[in-house]
């Protein structure tokens, strides 16, 4: 079970330039992993890759006891959209959707939005935007954007939370209430939480610290 | 995702608005032009149809060629011959033979509504000292009637007073006015060089048509007399109960007989080139103005998309796959492309109802308010809704399919 990862490489262009070297890793079922290192290091990309966004060069990527770089594609939609959730820097909220609608984005893929919504008005209540349950995106603030992308991640009750410097855009305040709401994923949910960041600080909540530097691995 | 779709066009309002107009303007002018040119071939079609014969059946006249007669004379394979003068003429009969026949067989046939068979000779007609050339027609008016609308047109007296017999006729009023006949009169009519045979006016027609209206139509006994060819007859004017079986007819009778067969279509294939080249026009038209709407379309969706990227990306992120993302833009267009065809029916079909009520052309018997005649048959409300759905589904999917190419990893590393 959990995430394991063999000899991934990743590599792009003509010649080929080598952003993942060789990694192989092993996750637990409810770890939070945090993924750290200078800018280039391949941090992003090895979410990516960890993720299925991204194809690695080489290399497979088993998450529970299933290799996602072989699933169909099909498969691997329903297994994006049943069991995982993606935090970005940029909260890529849909502007023309209100909040409550932005939430129940991915259960509408399978029609689930009935089902799902009394969960959906759970998490804005837990997030302390209850009142904003009708607002658009451009009419919250920052720290609010992200944590309705964090409320849309969660809605479909993700075993593997993805968050690519979730906290990269925000001030200490709201930063820290979203490493709250993802240390709670973790510790209180039993999610896997890999989280990208750059921030020691917010690195040291995790679990297990990853640090990467050109492409590899450093202890 | 037609949700979201709808939310996307709604948001951006005023682009949606241009777009849609422009399928709209195309539809519109596709009813409207297509109406007023179908409503117009419709109409002479109608009066080629109903005033004259639908099928003709008449006395064979091949015309003769400078070699025409050659095998004739100098046996099988004739090398080197000429000719001074050439042969010139006709060749053949100058009446049907054997009308009996196709008594029998036009009464038989079920698609014949009714025949008539005719007999016209070029004839002089005197009044005092004016003489005028024209075409006499003799007739069973009762049969006559019934195969052409000529008894509609009747100003003064029935086109049955003919029936009875006694050198009555009927003039055109074109004729008459040339004449200076009045009604009542006597005017002497003649064929060839036979003697002139006074006949007596008993009526007046007017179809509005200059060449029917120098024509003179007598009983068909009478007529035979005049020319001096007892029962002989040169056409036979059948109508159909569905007139657009007349060409397929037409071919299968000629095989039958010797006599010459003509559908009302063989009779005038200058008008029917008339309406091709009308209908290329009509269509070209239509179809440039459709493309023009189809790139106000296929632009602005294109937009959407670059501008939509993030929301792509998410959406991707969040499990939705090519085929909901191609369907997300593909959407769009489609809903304004059939929001704009349904208006622009709309709107034609007021236009053509509109335009029904001008009076536009010259009034004439047929037609005594001069108004346009505008068709509208379903077929070219099809036709617009086909041509227009098909423009813009082109200028949706192209934009949409490269919408669904788009991966979200592009898009995300991109930073949006």
């Amino acid at each position: 079970m959990g995430i394991i990862a063999k000899n991934i490489n990743k590599s792009f262009g003509t010649p080929p330039v080598h952003v993942l070297s060789d990694i192989s890793l092993d996750i637990k079922d409810g770890e939070f992993i945090s993924l750290t290192g200078r800018s280039g290091a391949g941090k992003s990309t090895l979410l990516y890759v960890l993720s299925s966004l991204d194809d690695p060069t080489s290399g497979s990527v088993e998450i529970a006891d299933r290799d996602i770089t072989q699933m169909s594609s099909d498969e691997l939609y329903r297994f994006r959209n049943q069991k995982m959730g993606f935090v970005f820097q940029f909260h890529y909220l849909i502007a023309e959707l209100t909040a409550i609608q932005n939430i129940l984005l991915p259960a509408m893929k399978f029609n689930e939005e009935v089902i799902r919504r009394p969960r959906a008005e759970m998490l804005l209540e837990q997030f302390g935007l209850k009142e904003k349950i009708n607002r658009y995106p451009r009419q919250l603030s920052g720290g609010e954007q992200q944590r309705l992308a964090i409320a849309r991640s969660l809605v479909m009750e993700p075993k593997y939370l993805f968050a690519d410097e979730p906290t990269g855009s925000l001030d200490t305040t709201n930063a820290e209430s979203v490493m709250n709401i993802l240390q709670d994923c973790s510790r209180k949910q039993g999610m896997t939480v890999i989280m990208v960041t750059h921030d020691p600080d917010f690195s040291k909540l995790a679990d297990r610290q990853i640090r990467l530097a050109d492409g590899r691995i450093v202890p | 995702m037609i949700f979201l779709a709808m939310r996307y066009l709604l948001e951006r309002k005023r682009q949606t608005l241009l777009t849609l107009l422009g399928v709209f303007f195309g539809t519109t002018a596709f009813v409207v032009v297509s109406g007023f040119f179908a409503g117009m071939q419709g109409y002479y079609v109608q009066q080629l149809v109903n005033n004259g014969a639908q099928v003709h059946i008449e006395a064979r006249t091949d015309y003769l060629t400078e070699h025409g007669l050659d095998r004739d004379f100098f046996g099988p394979s004739p090398l080197h011959i000429f000719w001074a003068p050439a042969p010139a003429g006709v060749k053949g009969f100058i009446n049907v033979q054997n009308p009996q026949s196709w008594y029998k067989r036009l009464d038989a046939d079920p698609r014949v509504e009714a025949y008539s068979p005719t007999l016209s000779a070029a004839a002089l007609f005197n009044l005092g000292n004016i003489s005028v050339a024209a075409n006499l027609l003799g007739c069973d008016p009762n049969k006559q009637a019934k195969v052409t609308t000529i008894s509609d047109y009747m100003m003064a007296g029935k086109f049955t007073d003919i029936s009875v017999g006694g050198n009555r006729i009927i003039l055109g009023d074109e004729l008459m006015k040339q004449l200076g006949a009045g009604m009542q009169q006597v005017v002497m009519v003649s064929v060839g060089t036979h003697p002139p045979v006074p006949f007596r006016v008993v009526g007046r027609f007017y179809t509005g048509s200059r060449g029917l209206d120098r024509q003179a139509f007598g009983s068909l006994p009478d007529v035979q007399k005049v020319n001096l060819t007892p029962n002989y007859i040169n056409e036979i004017g059948v109508r159909l109960k569905d007139y657009t079986e007349a060409d397929e007819l037409a071919r299968s009778w000629a095989k039958l007989a010797p006599e010459r067969i003509e559908s009302w279509g063989d009779q005038n294939q200058n008008i029917k080139s008339i309406f091709a080249i009308q209908n290329a026009l009509r269509f070209s038209m239509i179809i440039t103005v459709l493309i023009v709407a189809g790139f106000g379309i296929y632009n602005i969706l294109n937009m959407t998309v670059n501008q939509k990227r993030q929301d792509i990306a998410i959406l991707r992120a969040l499990g939705y796959d090519t085929f909901d993302i191609i369907m997300l833009f593909f959407s769009q267009g489609l809903l304004v492309g059939i929001c704009g065809t349904i208006l622009g029916l709309i709107c034609g079909y007021i236009v053509c109802r509109y335009l029904q009520t001008i009076s536009f052309l010259q009034t004439s018997p047929s037609n005594p308010q001069g108004h346009l005649h505008i068709a509208l048959t379903l077929k070219i409300y099809l036709e617009a809704a086909a041509l227009a759905l098909l423009s813009t589904s082109i200028a949706s999917i192209l934009p949409a399919r490269s919408a669904g190419k788009l991966t979200p990893i592009e898009i995300i590393r991109q930073g949006g």
